[in-house]
C-alpha cells in the first residue's frame, strides 16, 4: 500500500536504494529531459509556480531562495542539502535518505542545474554513519551511470557532490551554522546579512536546502506546478511527511497533503492513542514550537493554519503528549535540550536556556516558587527575538506555549510540589520487568 | 547611494558617512550604547547582544518617497524585533531608539543574562573600577538577582607567566580569541565546548605558546583574562595614570603606565589613542620593570686612584669639564668625540650636539654605535624618500603590498608586524618577506611569498628587484627626473643578470620578478627595512638600492605609500633628525652647507666647522688608537653595542677620559673616568620620534629615581661648566629653539605634541635624478666560503634595549642558544642542547645548540641581545657578512664570561 | 619558529598517519576547495583509528589541515561525538529526548545503570561499555533508542536491550 503521494508513495518498493531500481521507476528521467531541454531560469520558476517552501522548518519559499543567488559571478555556486535532522520530533529524512537516496540525487542535480552550482555537499548530522554510506554508495553509482562529473548526461553540465558528516551539534541544523561548520569552524551561526545565496560557502552563492524539499525538486520538474498544487492549499501547496512520535497506537513518518487536520492525521493515519491514554497536547513542528492544547486538534497542518493558532508547522515532528505525562517535566526536558545545544555564541541564549533549564529543574523536583512561572516567561520573554539566531526563539517560544495552554498544571506542581499526573504509566514500567516483577 | 546619511540617535539628528556602524554613529552623536563584544579592530560580531537597540527606517511609497504622517514627518516603520547596533549600517533617514521601553528591556534583559554565571567577585577582582560590566551593571542592571539557582563554575588557570584565566568571569566575548588571532597572528586561544560551557582556553590547558603580549588581557571587557605580574597588586583607583611613549623599539606607542607612589604597577594601552591604541606588546606591557630596578645608579661615580667612587652631582660635573677643556686645550676639540644617545629624547640630542659641536667644538658625533659601515646621516633619510610624507601606521593596514626587507619584525618592531598582520588577515594585503629564516611573517599561515634570500645576498636581491621593475616598466607614474636617470642606471645593472642575481641571491629570479610586480602594480604599498640594513657593512650599497627600489617601484612617489625606516632604538628617528650624525645638523642640513649652517651658528653663537666629522665606526677605531682621546657615551652601553668588542674595549682603555650618563653601571661605564646617573624614561618628559617621524610628547609619571637627572640636565650642566651661557628651564625651552631652528620641524608646539602627535616632513627633499646614481657590478661570484654565515637580530623577548634588565623578559627568553638548521646541526655532530664554539676573526663565543628548521643551511642563527651572548667578541662583519667556524664544544665553560 | 619563544616540547614523538590511514585523509581532503573544511572528517578518520581523540592525534589533525592548533581543539570539543577521553568498546547513547522520553527513556537508562553498575558518562571496569545520555538521535518513532557506537537500535525494551548487551562483546 502506499504510504503517500509523492515522496512515500513507492517509498517501501524493496532494492529501490539500487540505481536500476530507481531508474526502472522512472528515476532520472526528470533530470535527463531538464538538462536537455529546460534552462535554469524555467527549472526555477516552475518551482516557484508550484509554491514549494522550505521542509526544513522556516517555511521559505524554494523558488524565490534559488532566485536570490546571482546569475552573473565569477564565483563557483554551491548546493548544499540540510541532512542535518536534529529537530526533536523528526526522522522523515533519515527514512527518505535511508530508502531512497537516489530521490535526493536527482533532486540535488536537478536544484544545481536551477541555480548553476557545480558543487554540492550534503551535511549529515554525525549519527548519520550508515545513511552517509548508503548515500556514498549511491553518489559512487551515479557516477558510475555518467550522472555526476564532468558531463553530466553527456551535457556540458559538470556537477560534482560530496556528502559530509557532522559530529553531534543540532545548532548546524542552522544554514549559516552548517556553512561554518562545513568550511571547517565552530558550527556556529554568521550575520545575516550577508544571506547564503549571496555570500554562503566560502563566500560564494550558496543554496542550502532542506533533504524532504529538494526530494520534492524532480516530482516537480516532471509534473509540473499545477499538478503538484492538486495537494495542499493555495499558499501551502503540496504535501509533507510528518513524524510522529509519542503514544500513539502508529508512530511513524507519514506523508500527508498540506492543510489536512492534525486530529484526522493522529486518529486515521496513527490509529490513535494507545489504550487508556488521551491527548493533552500536541507539539507539531518539532519541539522548537510552542504546543497545541487537545482543544485545538482540528488546526491545519499547513503553515498558515498553524500560524493562526500560534505555533508553527516547522519540521513536521508532529509529538503527541499524552495525559500521564507531567508537562512540567517534559517542559524541563526540551529546555534541556535547548540549553545543551546551544552554541553559546549569543547571551541570551547561552545564559537564558541555563537559567529556565535550572528552574524547570528545581520547579520538576518539587521545590518551585509563584514567582518562578512569571520568571519563566519573562525569561523567555528576554531571549525571544534578542538571540543572534533562530536557537533561542526555539527555546523560549516552547516555554512561552507550554505555560500559555497549561499554567494550571504548572501553578499545581508549585502548589502541591509534585506533578498533577503519574508520568510513568503501567504500560511502560510492563516493558521493564522490574515493575512488574515487583 | 549618497556619502552621508542622516541619522537620529534619542534626540540626536547627526549625518555621517554611509556605511558607519549605528555604534559609531551614535559615538559621535554622544549617545552611550553599551558593547562588549564589539571592538575598533575587529569586524563586528554581533554575539553579546549588550548593544540592542530599536531601529527604525522611513517608510516609503512604491516610489521610493517617504511616507509622510499627519505632522508632515516621515511615518517610521520600526523593525519588529531589537536589533544590534554593532552589526548594523546606517541607512539615510534611520531613527535609532537606545532609550524606548523595548530597548531598555532588551538591553536590561542581556544585562541580566550576563550576570546570571557571573561570579559577582568584583572584591577581589583585579578589573574591579575599571571594568565594563561592572560599570553597565550600575547603569543598567537590577539592584538585585532573579537568578538564586547554582551557577556554572570553571577552575582558575595560569595560561603561561602573563595570562590568569578566571573563566568565571568570562562573558564570551571572543575579543581576546580574534585579537590574538587577527591582530597577533599567534592564534593561540580558542574558545572550546560550548554553550553555556563555553570557555576560553589554550590548546589542552597548556601554557600559552604565544608573543605573551597579554593583548588578550587588555581587550578582554572583564577580569576574566588578568595580568599575573599585576594580579591582586593594586586597584585602578589608587593608581595614577600617565601616558608615555614606549622606550622599547622606535614604533612609538603609547604606554599608560599605571604608577603608585614610586612604583609602576602596570603598563597598558588605551583604546581610541596613540598610535597604537590598546596594542602592546610584551616588551610595552611587560618591559617597564627596569625602571624600579634595585640596581640603577644613584649618585655620579668618578674614577678616584683606579676605582669609581660616588661623588656629588656637581663634583662629577666639574670634573667632566675639567677633564674635557684640557684634553681639547692638549689635543684639540677634534680629540673628543660623542656616542649614542638614540634612547634619549629629542631635547637631550639636541643638547648633545649642540654641547659637542658648539661649546666643545667637535664635529664628531654619532649615535649610531651599532653601525658597521660610514653611512651619511642623510642616506637613511633619502632611502626613505628624503622627508616625504610618511603614511601612518593607521593607514598603512590598508595597502595592498608590503616588502619587508631583512628585518625580523617579531622582534625588531612588534607594533609594526601587528599592522601588517591585521591588514593580511582583514583587508587583504599581501605579504613579502625578504630574510634568511622563515620568520613569523614568513609563515605560510599570513598567505604571502617569502623571499629567502641567502646570507650576505641582500644586495644582490635588491638589485634584482629593481632591475625586475625596470623590466616590468618602471613606475606608473615616473617623476620627470628619473627618466633622465634611468638610462645609466639600467646600464649599471646590466651586469646583474638574472644568473648573477639568483646567484648571489639565493631566490629564483621568477620570484623576485613576481614580487617587483606585485610591488610596482600595487597601489598602495609600503618598504620597511631595518637595522639589518643599516648596520649591514654594505648599508650604504643596501640604502642606495633600497632607494633605487623606491622609486622604480613608486613606493616613494605612489599615494599613501612609503618606505620606512624602522630605527633600532626608539628615538633612533629623532637622534637623525636632530644631527647625531656627523655630516648633518639638526634637520639633516649639511654641516658643509655654510649657507644653511649660518642660524645654527647664529643662534648658538659659535663658528661651526665645515667638514663632516668621523662616524660611530671611525671614531671606534680612532679611539683604540688614540686619535680620540675623550669620549662621552650617552645611555649606550658601547662594549655590547660597537661592532668589533676587542676594538671597544680597547678605545675605552685608551682614551683619557670616557664620561657615561646611564641608568646602569654598565660594562662600559665600568671603565668610565666619570658616570652620571641618568633618569629612565617615565621619569622625564620630552619628546620622541618614532618611525612613522610622529612627534609624541612623552610625559613624566613618576619623579626620577633619587640621585638621577634627566640628560638634559646633565648636558646643560656641564655646558654650564664650560662656560656656555645655557638657561633652559624645562625641555620646553629646548624644543622651542628646536622648532626654531630645525626644517621641518618649523611650526610645531611643545604643548600640542601630545601622543599621535603630527609626523613631520620635508617640503625641501632631496633632488630625484642625483639619487639614482649607478650601481657598482657584481664582484667575481666567491668560492665555496668555510663555515658558516652567522645571523643574528632582536627577538621577541630581547630586543638589547635596558627592559632585559627585568625579571621576566629574560625568563621568557631563556637560556641563550645558538640556532641551527637540523641537517647543519647533523653535520657537525650537534644535537639539541649539545655545546656550540663559535669562532670569528675576533673571538670566539660558545653556546648550547638549540634545532630549528627555521634557520637556513649553512648559517647560524645567535639572537644578538642576549645577556649572555657578547656576539661583538667574534669581531665586526665585513663584506657581505660575518662568517664563523662552528664546532663541537666539549668543554663546558660558562658563555660569554 | 624563528626565535627562542616559550614552546612546549612535548616528550612524546609526534603522532603519524598509519599507512592505511592516509589514503583517507587525503579523500577528505580532496573533497573542499579549502584544506580546513576537512577538519570533521579528519577528525572522524583520527577516532575511528584510535578509538578517541588524544592531544597528540589532535595536533596531528592540526598539523595535517596546517591548522593552529588551539583551534582544531576548539573545533573538537564544539561537537559531542568527538571522545577526547577514551571510552569503552561499546559507546552506548542513549537517548533522552522528549519522544524517547514520553516512551520510557529513563527507565531504559536506569536499566543500563543498574545492568552494568555504571552512570552517565561512565566506563565498565572491563572496558567494555561506556554509558552515555545523548539528546536526540532523529529516532523519536523509535523510541526509547539508543545508538551503540553508530548504530541505532529502536523500540527497546529489557529483553532487547539485555539480548544487545549479550552481543556487543
Amino acid at each position: 500500500m502506499s504510504r503517500g503521494p509523492l515522496l512515500f508513495k513507492d517509498i517501501d518498493t524493496p532494492g529501490l536504494a539500487a540505481l536500476e531500481t530507481y531508474r526502472a521507476g522512472g528515476g532520472y528521467e526528470t533530470l535527463a529531459e531538464a538538462l536537455g531541454k529546460r534552462s535554469p531560469d524555467e527549472c526555477i520558476e516552475i518551482v516557484k509556480a508550484s509554491g514549494l517552501r522550505g521542509r526544513g522548518g522556516a517555511g521559505f519559499p524554494t523558488g524565490l531562495k534559488w532566485s536570490f543567488v546571482p546569475k552573473q559571478t565569477t564565483k563557483p555556486k554551491y548546493l548544499v542539502c540540510n541532512a542535518d535532522e536534529s529537530e526533536p520530533g523528526t526522522f522523515k529524512d533519515r527514512e527518505l535518505m535511508e530508502k531512497n537516496p537516489h530521490l535526493l540525487i536527482e533532486g540535488i542535480i536537478l536544484s544545481a542545474w536551477a541555480i548553476q552550482a557545480n558543487t554540492g555537499y550534503i551535511y549529515l548530522r554525525g549519527e548519520f554513519d550508515y545513511i552517509q554510506r548508503i548515500l556514498d554508495r549511491a553518489i559512487a553509482d551515479a557516477r558510475t551511470a555518467g550522472l555526476i562529473g564532468a558531463n553530466v548526461l553527456g551535457t556540458a553540465f559538470r556537477f560534482e557532490r560530496y556528502t559530509h558528516l557532522g559530529a553531534g551539534a543540532y545548532i548546524c541544523g542552522e544554514e549559516t551554522a552548517l556553512l561554518s561548520s562545513l568550511e571547517g569552524y565552530r558550527g556556529q551561526p554568521r550575520l545575516k546579512p550577508p544571506f547564503p545565496a549571496v555570500e554562503g560557502l566560502y563566500a560564494c552563492p550558496t543554496v542550502v536546502n532542506n533533504t524532504e524539499t529538494l526530494m520534492n525538486v524532480p516530482h516537480i520538474l516532471k509534473h509540473g506546478a499545477a499538478w503538484y498544487r492538486q495537494w495542499g492549499t493555495e499558499k501551502s501547496a503540496g504535501t509533507k511527511i510528518l513524524s510522529v512520535s509519542g503514544r500513539v497506537k502508529r508512530p511513524g513518518n507519514y506523508e500527508v497533503p498540506l492543510g489536512l487536520p492534525l486530529s484526522t492525521l493522529l486518529d486515521e493515519h496513527c490509529g490513535g492513542m494507545r489504550d487508556g491514554l488521551a491527548i493533552k497536547a500536541v507539539i507539531p513542528g518539532g519541539s522548537s514550537v510552542p504546543p497545541l492544547p487537545a482543544s485545538m486538534l482540528s488546526t491545519g497542518l499547513d503553515y498558515e493554519s498553524m500560524n493562526a493558532a500560534g505555533t508553527f508547522l516547522g519540521s513536521g515532528g508532529v509529538i503527541v503528549i499524552d495525559d500521564q505525562t507531567c508537562l512540567v517535566d517534559a517542559l524541563w526536558n526540551i529546555t534541556r535540550f535547548y540549553e545543551h545545544e546551544s552554541c553559546g555564541k549569543c547571551t541570551p541564549c547561552r545564559e537564558g536556556t541555563y537559567w529556565m533549564s535550572e528552574v524547570l529543574e528545581r520547579l520538576e523536583h518539587g521545590h518551585g516558587r509563584e514567582s518562578d512561572i512569571g520568571l519563566l516567561e519573562d525569561v523567555a520573554d528576554n531571549i525571544l527575538g534578542k538571540s543572534f539566531c533562530a536557537l533561542g526563539d526555539a527555546a523560549a517560544m516552547p516555554v512561552q506555549g507550554f505555560i500559555q495552554h497549561f499554567r494550571a498544571e504548572f501553578e499545581y506542581h508549585v502548589a502541591h510540589r509534585r506533578c498533577m499526573v503519574n508520568r510513568r504509566s503501567a504500560e511502560i514500567e510492563s516493558r521493564w520487568g522490574e515493575a512488574v516483577r515487583a | 547611494m549618497s556619502a552621508t546619511c542622516r541619522v537620529r540617535i534619542d534626540d540626536h539628528a547627526i549625518e555621517v558617512p554611509a556605511g558607519t556602524l549605528v555604534t559609531d554613529a551614535a559615538r559621535m552623536a554622544e549617545t552611550h550604547i553599551p558593547i562588549f563584544c564589539s571592538h575598533q579592530k575587529l569586524p563586528p560580531l554581533g554575539a553579546c547582544r549588550i548593544c540592542v537597540v530599536e531601529i527604525g527606517t522611513p517608510k516609503r511609497e512604491r516610489d521610493g518617497k517617504p511616507v509622510l504622517g499627519p505632522d508632515g514627518e516621515p511615518v517610521i516603520a520600526w523593525m519588529p524585533k531589537p536589533q544590534t547596533a554593532c552589526t548594523t549600517t546606517v541607512s539615510d533617514g534611520m531613527v535609532v531608539a537606545t532609550r524606548s521601553p523595548g530597548a531598555v528591556k532588551a538591553r536590561q534583559g542581556v544585562m541580566e543574562f550576563l550576570l546570571v554565571n557571573h561570579p559577582l567577585d568584583c572584591p577581589v577582582c583585579d578589573e574591579g573600577g575599571e571594568c565594563q560590566l561592572q560599570d553597565l551593571a550600575f547603569a543598567f542592571g537590577h539592584d538585585f538577582s532573579r537568578m538564586d539557582e547554582a551557577k556554572r563554575t570553571f577552575v582558575s588557570e595560569d595560561l603561561g607567566p602573563v595570562v590568569k584565566k578566571e573563566a568565571n568571569r568570562c562573558i564570551v566575548c571572543m575579543r581576546c580569541v580574534r585579537y590574538c588571532d587577527e591582530i597577533m597572528g599567534d592564534d593561540a586561544l580558542t574558545a572550546h565546548q560550548r554553550g553555556v560551557h563555553t570557555e576560553i582556553s589554550s590548546f589542552d590547558r597548556q601554557p600559552l605558546e604565544c608573543e605573551q603580549c597579554g593583548n588578550c588581557i587588555e581587550v578582554c571587557p572583564v577580569g576574566a583574562l588578568t595580568a599575573l605580574p599585576y594580579r591582586f597588586k593594586a586597584r585602578p583607583w589608587d593608581l595614577r595614570q600617565h601616558v608615555t611613549i614606549c622606550p622599547s623599539c622606535s614604533n612609538g606607542c603609547s604606554v599608560r603606565l599605571g604608577v603608585r607612589g614610586m612604583e609602576i604597577l602596570r603598563a597598558r594601552g588605551t583604546e581610541h589613542r596613540g598610535v597604537n591604541q590598546e596594542y602592546l606588546c610584551v616588551h610595552g606591557r611587560f618591559g617597564y620593570e627596569f625602571v624600579q630596578s634595585a640596581e640603577r645608579l644613584s649618585a655620579p661615580l668618578v674614577r678616584a686612584g683606579g676605582a669609581l667612587a660616588p661623588a656629588s652631582f656637581d663634583e662629577a660635573v666639574a670634573l667632566a669639564a675639567t677633564h674635557l677643556r684640557a684634553i681639547a686645550g692638549a689635543h684639540g676639540p677634534g680629540a673628543i668625540a660623542f656616542l649614542g644617545g638614540e634612547t634619549l629624547n629629542l631635547e637631550e640630542q639636541y643638547l648633545l650636539q649642540k654641547l659637542a659641536r658648539a661649546v666643545l667644538g667637535t664635529p664628531h658625533v654619532d649615535a649610531r654605535t651599532r653601525f658597521t659601515a660610514k653611512v651619511p646621516g642623510a642616506a637613511l633619510l633619502r632611502a626613505t624618500g628624503g622627508g616625504r610624507p610618511l603614511v601612518s601606521f593607521d593607514e598603512a593596514r590598508g595597502a595592498r603590498e608590503a616588502l619587508v626587507l631583512f628585518d625580523d619584525l617579531q622582534g625588531e618592531s612588534p607594533f609594526a608586524q601587528a599592522v601588517l598582520i591585521q591588514g593580511q588577515h582583514q583587508r587583504g594585503l599581501h605579504l613579502t618577506v625578504a630574510h634568511a629564516r622563515r620568520v613569523k611573517l614568513a609563515r605560510p599561515k599570513f598567505g604571502g611569498d617569502w623571499l629567502a634570500v641567502k646570507p650576505g645576498g641582500e644586495l644582490a636581491l635588491l638589485h634584482g628587484l629593481t632591475r625586475a621593475a625596470l623590466e616590468a616598466g618602471g613606475p606608473e607614474a615616473p617623476p620627470p627626473e628619473l627618466a633622465a636617470a634611468r638610462p645609466a642606471l639600467e646600464a649599471s645593472l646590466a651586469p646583474w643578470t638574472a644568473e648573477a642575481v639568483e646567484r648571489a641571491s639565493g631566490v629564483s629570479y621568477a620570484a623576485i620578478r613576481a614580487a617587483a610586480a606585485r610591488l610596482r602594480s600595487a597601489q598602495r604599498k609600503l618598504v620597511l627595512f631595518g637595522r639589518a640594513v643599516a648596520e649591514h657593512p654594505q648599508a650604504v650599497a643596501l640604502l642606495q638600492a633600497i632607494e633605487h627600489l623606491g622609486w622604480v617601484t613608486g613606493a616613494l612617489t605612489a599615494e599613501r605609500s612609503f618606505v620606512m625606516y624602522l630605527g633600532p632604538r626608539n628615538n633612533s628617528q629623532g637622534a637623525l633628525d636632530m644631527g647625531l650624525t656627523p655630516d648633518c645638523l639638526p634637520g639633516y642640513v649639511p654641516v658643509a652647507d655654510a649657507a644653511r649652517r649660518k642660524p645654527f651658528e647664529q643662534q648658538w653663537g659659535a663658528a661651526l666647522a665645515p667638514a663632516p666629522g668621523m662616524t660611530a665606526p671611525e671614531i671606534l677605531a680612532a679611539a683604540a688608537d688614540g686619535r680620540v682621546r675623550a669620549l662621552w657615551i650617552a645611555g649606550d652601553d658601547w662594549l655590547r653595542s660597537a661592532p668589533d668588542r676587542a676594538l671597544a674595549m680597547r678605545a675605552l682603555e685608551t682614551a683619557d677620559l670616557v664620561i657615561v650618563s646611564d641608568l646602569f653601571l654598565t660594562e662600559t661605564a665600568k671603565h668610565a673616568h666619570v658616570v652620571f646617573p641618568a633618569s629612565a624614561f617615565a621619569e622625564k618628559e620630552g619628546v620622541v620620534v618614532n618611525c612613522e617621524r610622529r612627534l609624541q610628547r612623552s610625559a613624566r609619571a613618576l619623579s626620577p629615581r633619587r640621585g638621577s637627572r634627566p640628560d638634559w640636565e646633565i648636558i646643560q650642566s656641564v655646558a654650564r661648566a664650560l662656560g656656555a651661557a645655557w638657561s633652559y628651564r624645562t625641555v620646553e625651552d629646548v624644543y622651542r629653539e628646536i622648532a626654531r631652528l630645525t626644517p621641518g620641524y618649523q611650526g610645531t608646539s611643545y604643548a600640542t605634541l601630545l601622543p599621535l602627535g603630527p609626523q613631520w616632513s620635508s617640503p625641501g627633499a632631496p633632488a630625484v635624478a642625483a639619487a639614482l646614481t649607478p650601481v657598482a657590478a657584481p664582484g667575481a661570484p666567491a668560492g665555496r666560503a668555510d663555515g658558516l654565515s652567522l645571523l643574528s637580530g632582536a627577538t621577541l623577548f630581547l630586543n638589547d634595549t635596558v627592559a632585559d634588565r627585568g625579571t621576566l623578559l629574560p625568563k621568557l627568553a631563556k637560556a641563550a642558544r645558538a640556532f641551527l638548521h637540523p641537517a647543519e646541526a647533523r653535520s657537525l655532530g650537534l644535537g639539541e642542547g649539545d655545546r656550540v664554539e663559535l669562532a670569528g676573526p675576533g673571538g670566539r663565543i660558545e653556546l648550547p645548540v638549540a634545532i630549528d628548521d627555521a634557520v637556513p643551511e649553512g648559517s647560524v642563527f645567535v639572537p644578538h641581545a642576549h645577556p649572555g651572548v657578547q656576539l661583538n667578541r667574534l669581531g665586526a662583519p665585513q663584506g657581505a657578512g660575518l662568517r664563523v667556524a662552528a664546532r663541537r664544544s666539549g668543554v663546558a665553560e660558562k658563555v660569554g664570561a | 619558529m624563528s626565535a627562542p619563544v616559550v614552546s612546549i616540547e612535548s616528550a612524546a614523538p609526534p603522532l603519524e598517519w598509519p599507512a592505511a590511514r592516509r589514503a583517507e585523509v587525503d579523500d577528505a581532503l580532496s573533497h573542499y576547495p579549502l584544506r580546513r573544511s576537512a577538519v570533521l572528517p579528519i577528525l572522524w578518520i583520527a577516532q575511528r583509528e584510535w578509538g578517541w581523540i588524544s592531544p597528540a592525534a589532535l595536533r596531528l589533525v592540526a598539523r595535517t589541515l596546517e591548522l593552529p592548533e588551539p583551534e582544531v581543539f576548539g573545533i573538537a570539543t564544539f561537537y559531542t561525538m568527538f571522545n577526547l577521553k577514551p571510552i569503552g568498546r561499546h559507546h552506548l547513547q542513549v537517548c533522552m529526548t522528549l519522544s524517547c522520553s514520553l516512551m520510557g527513556a529513563d527507565r531504559l537508562f536506569s536499566h543500563l545503570e543498574s545492568k552494568l553498575g555504571i552512570g552517565h558518562g561512565e566506563t565498565t571496569p572491563d572496558g567494555r561499555f561506556t554509558l552515555r545520555r545523548v539528546e536526540c538521535l532523529a529516532a523519536c518513532g523509535g523510541g526509547p533508542c539508543l545508538q551503540a557506537g553508530l548504530e541505532y537500535h529502536e523500540h527497546l525494551d529489557e529483553a532487547k536491550v539485555d539480548a544487545l548487551l549479550e552481543k556487543l562483546k
